[in-house]
């Protein structure tokens, strides 16, 4: 079958484009709370204020002025990001694991000296990686200590969890895997591995790729139905907290899993696609409703944990 | 909840607003939905001659009457010297007077020129003009005449007959006096005036039917110097119907310009002699919108004079554009948020669209090919400059300004003009399409290009192929006010939440069981 009906599809609870930006994204999220997740130097601000674990900042350039004076700031660092405030798609982070001499290390082993690195932050600082051009300030923040839990589980890189987020209640999860079709990215419709991830005890569901289901990753050929995530309710307490945060109803949290620290929001997103769906192997629709019944019924405003509660006990599947 | 409400309200009035002007531009001011309908327009001229006493004159004509579901515009009047007046007689007729100080003495000649058009049927208003009791004879009918008379409608007074068919028998009568003794001895008859007529419509007012004389002209035919014809109305089945008194048959009102009812004088000087008018008329077609436009323009009705039909011609074709431009917005909406097409860029689908208008389909698309395959390649030559946005963009605008001209000059070189029109596309979106495009190549991949070009080729098309076709930009010329409606169904997309077509095919493994 190339095409289903709308009938079949609705009784399924999936949520198209028009219901998500009509009524999720329209109805809950205000227009004047969106630079609170555009601006990621104003999401860490506001999350470390609510205690929300983040990777630290360590600092912001914010004038070209800073450039001169980076070198003397990261004398005490070994290992960090410099990543642009408003930046789109990943563009424009630089990623630094370590020092040889005076030099600093990339990932992939090539080394970049002091004026490059310089000439990174100016580069942000004038707007080259963010969207329209618009001038922009340079993150500088503490690299994450990824666990190796999930390990064999991605081409490349190190995938996080992103956490759907419906007035405050986590509906749905997933994570997206890199491939070597999708260059290392983990966009779905490039050709990464989407894992639905259920919402009472954290493991792997339901894995597609391109829309069609597959049990091992097609490079690494692990197993997908053996990712599992440690420490699951913290997890969807970080993502439910986010929620106070941004007071954005409809709102996708990108969290990542630190050796030490546990999980961090890595990134907030106020208009969270529906790939997730897919990767689920279920609609949204159901569990907004359930999450609008359960408002209803209680008078406060419960407390996030009482949210993830909820969320692990209704939404298993 | 509120804001629903709101919507809906908002909806209903442009829809109300929108479709009721449109409705009421085809019902009353004529206009038409199909571009090509063409409308009968008479070009009536009277000719005035008279013999002038010398010294101040006055002359009075009567006009026909605008309201009869006749239009009368563009009046030409050729009398030098003389000052013109409008004015309505005292019998209610509407009149145009000339007047001078000094007029030479001798012939002199006058023209009145009008272009006539029919509105609504003439059935319409012969409906709304109810006569009132019935008038006095012209004439009285005593003793043997009156004998005759009563003897002559008993005759037409056949059971079968209705009144109209009534009043046909006694005009029939009338016109064979070699059958009928009695019509023979009426029309012998001496009378004061009306002649024939005169008798006639005494006749049927003696058998209690409503009667008068009108004149006028039959529009049917092309008319040189004639007299205004005269014919018979009666008021039969609860309308006047005309009657030629020489067949006694029911003609067509709407061939017939009604210049004079009852007896008012067509025409009346002082100052001077021998008045006489002679007409002739010419009848032409033309489109059935233009009419509607000059017509609405002589009656003064807003909806017309407040409209883009007021400004000058050179405006009113760029408005003949932007007026389409509405409508591609609400393609775009259409294929992007109920068919689910992915565009670069929301509005330049429609820009290339109006380029498209000026290069035909075929061309425009295989030169907006060339030239956004050229720039993107000459744009990945620039990625790893790493340039700051707007020197970039600038760049690329240098790029594309070259490729245009290198099209033109190598397409010119080699016999062809075809490349020429490469010109009409809009530089600086093309620019920025490529710039995004390219964008989208680094972070998403070419196979993200690809289907956002040819989406946004797509739509262009489809665009192009809708603003092209002549019914549309009729209905958006001759109808502007259908942009409410156009407003009203965009805003009924944008609450749409449904799902998109594309998304039957996306979700599809999501619909099996």
């Amino acid at each position: 079958m190339l095409i289903t009906s709308p009938k079949r599809l609705r009784r399924r609870g999936i949520v198209g484009m028009n219901l998500r930006n009509v009524v999720y994204i329209g109805q809950n999220n205000q227009r004047k709370f969106y630079p609170r997740v555009d601006d990621k130097l104003q999401t860490k601000i506001l999350a470390e204020k609510a205690r929300i674990a983040v990777p630290r900042l360590l600092g912001v350039a914010r004038y070209q002025s800073h450039t001169k004076k980076l070198r003397e700031f990261l004398a005490q660092e070994d290992a960090f990001v410099i990543k642009p405030s408003k930046g789109s798609g990943g563009k424009g982070i630089l990623v630094i694991t370590g020092r040889d001499g005076e030099n600093y290390l990339k990932p992939s082993g090539s080394q970049v000296d002091d004026r490059g690195i310089r000439r990174h932050v100016s580069d942000i600082l004038s707007g080259l990686f963010s969207l329209g051009g618009k001038p922009d300030v340079a993150m500088i923040e503490e690299l994450v200590n990824f666990s190796e839990v999930f390990d064999g589980f991605s081409f490349e890189g190190v995938p996080d969890i992103r956490v759907i987020v419906y007035k405050g209640y986590p509906v749905m999860a997933m994570t997206r895997l890199s491939t070597k079709e999708s260059d290392g990215k983990a966009n779905l419709h490039q050709g990464a591995v989407g894992v639905g991830i259920d919402i009472a005890k954290g493991h792997a569901l339901n894995a597609v790729q391109h829309g069609r289901p597959l049990e091992v990753h097609p490079d690494t050929g692990r197993n997908l139905k053996e990712l599992k995530v440690p420490d699951w309710p913290l997890f969807l307490e970080l993502a439910a907290k986010a929620y106070e945060m941004t007071e954005l109803g409809y709102l996708g949290a990108d969290i990542v899993l630190d050796k030490e620290k546990g999980p961090l929001i890595l990134e907030l997103n106020a208009r969270p696609g529906l790939a997730i769906q897919v990767a689920n192997n279920f609609g949204l629709e159901s569990r907004v409703i359930a999450v609008e019944k359960e408002l209803e019924k209680g008078s406060r405003a419960p407390a996030p944990a009482e949210r993830v509660a909820f969320s692990m006990q209704n939404f298993a599947l | 909840m509120r804001n629903r409400f709101e919507l809906t309200l908002l909806i209903t009035i442009l829809l109300v607003l929108g479709i009721g002007t449109t409705i009421y531009k085809v019902k009353v001011l004529g206009f038409s939905f199909n571009p090509d309908k063409r409308e009968t327009v008479w070009t009536v001229e009277s000719r005035i001659n008279f013999i002038a006493d010398g010294g101040p004159i006055k002359i009075a004509m009567n006009l026909p009457d605008n309201s009869d579901g006749l239009i009368v515009t563009e009046s030409l009047r050729q009398a030098p010297g003389y000052t013109v007046t409008r004015r309505v007689s005292e019998d209610g007729a509407k009149q145009i007077v000339w007047s001078r100080k000094d007029t030479p003495q001798g012939k002199q000649h006058i023209y009145y020129r009008a272009n006539i058009f029919r509105r609504k049927s003439a059935e319409d208003f012969r409906k709304s003009e109810i006569p009132k009791a019935l008038p006095k004879l012209s004439q009285p009918l005593r003793d043997t005449y009156l004998e005759a008379a009563e003897n002559l409608i008993k005759k037409a007074r056949n059971p079968e007959n209705d009144t109209l068919k009534t009043g046909i028998a006694i005009i029939n009568e009338l016109n064979s006096p070699e059958k009928n003794p009695a019509a023979a001895l009426l029309l012998e008859m001496p009378r004061d005036n009306g002649g024939r007529l005169g008798l006639a419509c005494d006749l049927l007012t003696k058998a209690k039917i409503h009667s008068r004389i009108v004149k006028g002209l039959v529009l049917s035919r092309n008319n040189r110097n004639k007299k205004l014809s005269s014919y018979i109305e009666i008021f039969a089945d609860k309308k006047w119907q005309l009657i030629n008194p020489k067949t006694a048959e029911v003609e067509n009102p709407d061939a017939f310009l009604l210049w004079q009812k009852n007896n008012e004088a067509l025409l009346e000087i002082e100052g001077g002699s021998k008045a006489r008018v002679r007409f002739s008329s010419l009848a032409t077609k033309i489109l059935a919108n233009q009419a509607a436009i000059k017509g609405g323009l002589h009656k003064h009705s807003w909806l017309v004079d407040f409209s883009i039909y007021s400004l000058p011609i050179s405006s009113q074709n760029a408005f003949k554009l932007l007026l389409l431009i509405p409508f591609g917005a609400l393609i775009v909406v259409i294929l992007r948020n109920l068919v689910g097409i992915q565009t670069a860029g929301t509005f330049m689908p429609i820009l290339i669209a109006l380029s498209f208008l000026q290069t035909t389909l075929v061309v425009g698309l295989i030169l907006f090919l060339i030239v956004v395959c050229v720039g993107l390649i000459l744009r990945a030559l620039l990625s790893h400059l790493n340039l700051l946005l707007v020197p970039r963009i600038s760049a690329i605008l240098v790029f594309v300004i070259t490729i245009y001209l290198a099209i033109s000059v190598i397409g010119f070189k080699m016999g062809s003009e075809v490349g020429l029109n490469v010109t009409f596309f809009p530089m600086i979106i093309i620019s920025w399409s490529i710039e995004r495009m390219c964008v989208l190549w680094e972070e998403e991949g070419g196979k993200d290009v690809l289907i956002q070009g040819s989406g946004s080729l797509f739509t262009a098309s489809v665009i192009y192929v809708l603003m092209q076709n002549n019914f549309i930009g009729n209905m958006t010329y001759a109808f502007p006010e259908l942009l409410l409606v156009l407003l009203a169904i965009i805003l009924m997309i944008g609450t749409y939440s449904g799902y998109r077509l594309s998304e039957l095919r996306r979700f599809e493994p999501m619909g099996r069981e």
